[in-house]
């Protein structure tokens, strides 16, 4: 009971005044910065998705941009070239495409090279996932009809959500944190369930986990996909956000992001990607207005401060915090 | 009686080395089986190859009659199969709780439930409570395993492959490292397990092996070179050769 009232002032009510706080924002900033808002929202849900597996169940990936770009294109060659025109529909085709190259690809990734128990060598598996990226880039550019080739796709338009609402760039802004919010729910649902737990069990000692009864395999080939469906969201969002589509959405250009999330965020905590994409939007748009050709540079440095002072993430760090305050206050 | 547990010419060669050579035993339901040996006589290789981490280049592994040889490990665990390990093996960054709720919910359909929080399982909480009191460790709960004393990492690791509720349980050297009181205490609680579990253990401690086995197996690279009761074992001259008089012989032999 004592509990239980604890988690609610801990988890609930910072949770609570975040999402009124991002809600009335928009009301008090101009529209460029309720467009960066936006913006941390889709990254930060990217950067979660790759937590999934890579802090829950140990399975770095450099390749997660192949989902995210993956959902993106789905999205923008199911609105420009076959007529999709309803987001609902549009959302769960992409995800449902991007499960199926998830599931692809998870095939040769965990049963070839591996990783974890009896894997010959975690690298083969990461270099692998960088592979599926690279593959997926050159396949946008090589089938130039569907994907638009090294161009992309440009001009997708807002979101037409039926019943005859109309939507604006500043009533998307409502529409990506409705998303964001109903998939961080059913993230916390699922790293929380037993399935998760096994997860968490499987990061720490998976040999263990067989011995106690767990198909292992099943876990990570799952969890791949499961990360790479919630990647595809934010790949969707994305590309109704841009309107435009270039391959590099699909490479490792991309995927160094969802890894500098997590990084920076902290693998041990679900909500650090988050944190982690205010930070790196914050910085990207600023590097944008004033040092625009220093940007790999900046990029670069972001890990090394990282590494150097946070080495456990912004999420550790404000959760540490955050306990500290609480228990302060209550004695 | 058919035995609940056999194999028959086990080989196993890693390179050159014959880790296991044509080891056949069985073993009985209920029964408590020590398999003893010199360190790097096979003995952990034999359990690796019972629950399946590890192919015998030959050989067959029977269980309940059933051919198991190719089994996988988790599969293996469904039917009946747990061990210890000699070398702790346990979810350091968790809890002491989620241990043994994630060695619980091994064996259960729910283990793939992805949407229901585990943290709120009532019926999982509860059977927590109950393997972790009977071994002690209830106090400790909510202390993380990797700040955990040594001498109860080694409980919880047995309390960890009990949690499957097995027929047949392997001990890999379940007081390996522990303090004369630490063993006695794994001792007793190997003696309390019910006679509905078949146990097969390795072990070094020699109390531990008179204590609790019927019958004792003495592997010695890689070869069953005598078996039989602890009497017969305790007058046996080859095993005072090989094993007991080289406690205090040889280096790099006897109990570590
Ligand atoms: N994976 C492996 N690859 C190569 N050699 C191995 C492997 N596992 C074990 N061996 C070798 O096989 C032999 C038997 O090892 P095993 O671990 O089974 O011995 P043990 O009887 O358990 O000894 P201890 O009392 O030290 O635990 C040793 O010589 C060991 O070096
Ligand atoms: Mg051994």
């Amino acid at each position: 009971m004592r509990r239980e009232r604890r988690s609610l002032v801990e988890v609930g009510l910072p949770v609570l005044v975040i999402a009124v706080l991002v809600l009335v924002l928009p009301l008090f900033i101009p529209a460029f910065v309720s467009s960066l808002v936006t913006k941390m929202m889709i990254y930060g849900l990217f950067g979660m998705s790759l937590n999934i597996i890579w802090g829950y169940a140990g399975i770095p990936s450099f390749g997660h941009a192949a989902f995210f770009g993956a959902g993106a294109y789905a999205a923008g060659i199911l609105i420009l070239r076959v007529g999709v025109s309803n987001f609902w529909l549009n959302m769960l085709l992409a995800l449902v495409a991007t499960a199926i190259i998830a599931a692809i690809l998870g095939v040769p990734a965990f049963r070839v090279f591996g990783v974890g128990a009896g894997a010959a060598n975690p690298i083969y598996f990461l270099l692998a996932t960088i592979a599926f990226g690279e593959l997926l880039s050159r396949l946008a550019i090589a089938l130039r009809p569907v994907t638009g080739g090294s161009t992309g796709l440009s001009g997708i338009p807002e979101p037409d959500l039926g019943l005859g609402f109309e939507m604006t760039s500043g009533r998307y802004y409502y529409l990506v944190f409705v998303m964001l919010a109903v998939c961080i729910y059913i993230m916390y649902r699922i790293v929380n369930s037993h399935y998760g737990y096994a997860l968490r069990g499987i990061h720490d000692n998976e040999r263990r986990m067989q011995a106690l009864g767990y198909n292992t395999w099943l876990y990570k080939y799952t969890s791949w996909i499961v990360a790479a469906v919630f990647g595809g969201v934010a790949g969707v969002l994305f590309a109704y956000y841009g309107g435009t589509l270039v391959p590099n959405n699909l490479a490792m250009v991309t995927s160094d992001i969802a890894f500098l999330l997590v990084i920076m965020g902290s693998t041990t905590t679900f909500f650090g990607p988050l944190v982690a994409s205010v930070v790196y939007v914050g910085v990207e748009y600023l590097a944008s207005l004033y040092l625009p050709d220093r940007w790999p540079l900046i990029f670069g440095f972001m890990f090394v401060l990282t590494i150097m002072f946070m080495p456990d993430g912004l999420g550790v760090w404000i959760l540490r915090g955050w306990r500290r305050l609480i228990r302060g206050a209550a004695a | 009686m058919a035995p609940l547990l056999e194999t028959r010419d086990v080989s196993v060669h890693f390179g050159g080395l014959a880790a296991l050579s044509d080891v056949s035993f069985g073993i009985e339901p209920g029964e408590r089986l020590a398999l003893i040996g010199p360190n790097g006589a096979g003995k952990t290789t034999l359990f690796n190859v019972l629950t399946g981490q590890l192919r015998p280049s030959a050989g067959e592994v029977f269980f309940r009659d059933r051919d198991i040889t190719h089994a996988s490990v988790f599969a293996r665990t469904h039917m009946g199969l747990a061990r210890s390990f000699q070398i702790t093996s346990l979810f350091p960054q968790q809890t002491v709780k989620v241990n043994a709720l994630i060695a619980l919910q091994g064996t259960k359909r729910r283990r793939y439930h992805p949407f229901r929080y585990l943290m709120k399982d009532k019926e999982m909480q509860a059977a927590a409570q109950e393997l972790l009191e009977a071994h002690g460790l209830w106090d400790l709960r909510e202390a993380t395993v990797s700040a955990l004393a040594y001498g109860l990492q080694r409980k919880l690791e047995i309390a960890l492959s009990l949690a499957s509720d097995p027929e047949l349980l392997l001990l890999d050297e379940p007081s390996c490292g522990l303090t004369t009181t630490e063993s006695a205490e794994i001792t007793t609680l190997i003696k309390r397990l019910g006679s509905k579990i078949t146990v097969l253990m390795i072990a070094h401690d020699m109390d531990l092996v008179f204590g609790v086995a019927d019958r004792v197996i003495l592997l010695h690279y890689g070869k069953i070179m005598c078996e039989g009761t602890c009497e017969e074992i305790r007058a046996n001259q080859l095993v005072r050769d090989i094993y007991m008089g080289s406690r205090h012989a040889g280096p790099g032999l006897g109990k570590r």
